[in-house]
């Protein structure tokens, strides 16, 4: 096809665009693959059953405000990474913030209890097991963003592929918290970190192949 | 004519907004600036630069939400036109040879290479002829100071004196300017 014809053809269907059709596009992907998630969570896990009584405590709005802060910021660098021309993306090191302020609150745990008791705080019940729930819930949503990707024009793939990763794996970790009745500080900094980790890890690995365009 | 970066913008804000004329003239516009942009980095055939360009029309409407009107057209377009080459030499497993490597740094350097160089010729022009040829021959072409010193006909300590002088009066020159 010549040149004129392509550019005729292409004119022929120019719909208005949204100036915030970004984040509209990212938003679904990640609703879409959130709610398979959150399925997930309910009928194969199941919502732990003190639910009620433990969003009285703090230990369930710690986890929160930590998994949800890192969704946040990883959300935000993949909202940029949509762009061809993306700018800096140094603040991404603020990410750091909550884990250091989840690492002094475990300092400050295990300064309330016998020394022999740390082990068990930090393994909890299910350190075997939690890491590898927020990898695979992290899925449904990778898979979500991979189809919000679709449309944009990601340059940085493999930076684009980690912070979808990163965003898959903490909003996957968020929800994961309705479930897992662990309440120590160190133990969500170890395992739910690490299952977050890998699936940004993961992302980085397969975003180069899968986001091309 | 070129069509200035505001026209660009303009036309696609005017597409972005579902105007079909703006979209189709910015299309239209975009076609010589990225032959040239592909021509300048590439030894493919012409096919292969229309195929590009034509790749790269499509990403920029079909990915035209990607674009944030705050930010400039160019920087924009250009980052699309570079990702698309990459991929096509990606797709082709080929990797450069290293005279196209040169070619494409030569390319991508060129405009501020060449107004660096503007701006010292025209700083050297203001020394006297032996410290300029002295600066131009071991600080701009490369040569020794013993090479230097034969094709000036002169010895080389003496050229070191004028590379030295010449240097140091250019330096408050560029101070005085400023």
């Amino acid at each position: 096809m010549d040149t004129e014809t392509l550019i005729r053809s292409l004119a022929a269907d120019v719909k208005p665009v949204s100036r915030h059709a970004i984040g509209l596009r990212i938003g679904i992907g990640m609703v879409a693959g959130g709610l398979i998630s959150l399925v997930l969570v309910g009928r194969v896990l199941g919502f732990r059953p003190d639910l009620d009584l433990a969003m009285h405590g703090y230990s369930f709005w710690m986890k929160w405000a930590y998994t949800a802060s890192l969704a946040v910021g990883a959300v935000a660098a993949s909202l940029r990474l949509a762009r061809p021309d993306t700018p800096r993306l140094r603040w991404l090191w603020l990410l750091v913030i909550p884990m250091v302020l989840v690492a002094i609150i475990g300092v400050f745990e295990m300064k309330q209890v016998p020394a022999s008791d740390w082990l068990a705080m930090w393994l909890g019940r299910s350190w075997r097991v939690c890491t590898w729930l927020v990898l695979l819930l992290s899925m449904p949503i990778f898979i979500g963003l991979l189809w919000s990707y679709r449309k944009l024009a990601p340059t940085r793939l493999r930076a684009a592929g980690a912070a979808a990763g990163l965003a898959a794996g903490a909003f996957a970790a968020t929800l994961y918290c309705l479930h897992c009745p662990e309440v120590s500080a160190i133990f969500v900094l170890t395992w739910y970190t690490l299952g977050i980790g890998l699936a940004a890890a993961f992302g980085a690995l397969v975003g180069p192949r899968l986001m091309r365009w | 004519m070129r069509a200035s970066e505001d026209q660009l913008r303009n036309w696609m804000i005017g597409g972005l907004n579902g105007n079909a004329g703006d979209h189709s003239a910015l299309l239209g516009a975009l076609v010589p600036m990225l032959q040239a942009f592909y021509r300048r980095r590439m030894r493919d055939s012409a096919e292969d630069v229309e195929d590009l360009v034509q790749e790269t029309l499509i990403a920029v409407h079909t990915r035209r939400a990607t674009y944030d009107t705050e930010r400039p057209f160019g920087v924009w377009l250009f980052a699309i036109a570079r990702y698309k080459m990459i991929d096509h030499f990606r797709r082709r497993r080929q990797t450069c040879q290293i005279e196209d490597v040169e070619h494409i740094l030569i390319a991508e350097g060129f405009e501020d290479a060449s107004i660096a160089r503007m701006d010292v010729e025209r700083l050297l022009d203001t020394l006297p002829a032996k410290q300029a040829d002295a600066i131009r021959d071991t600080r701009l072409d490369g040569l020794s100071i013993a090479e230097a010193a034969d094709s000036a006909g002169i010895g080389e300590s003496d050229v070191k004196v004028s590379v030295h002088r010449g240097l140091k009066a250019l330096a408050a020159r560029v101070r005085g300017e400023r």
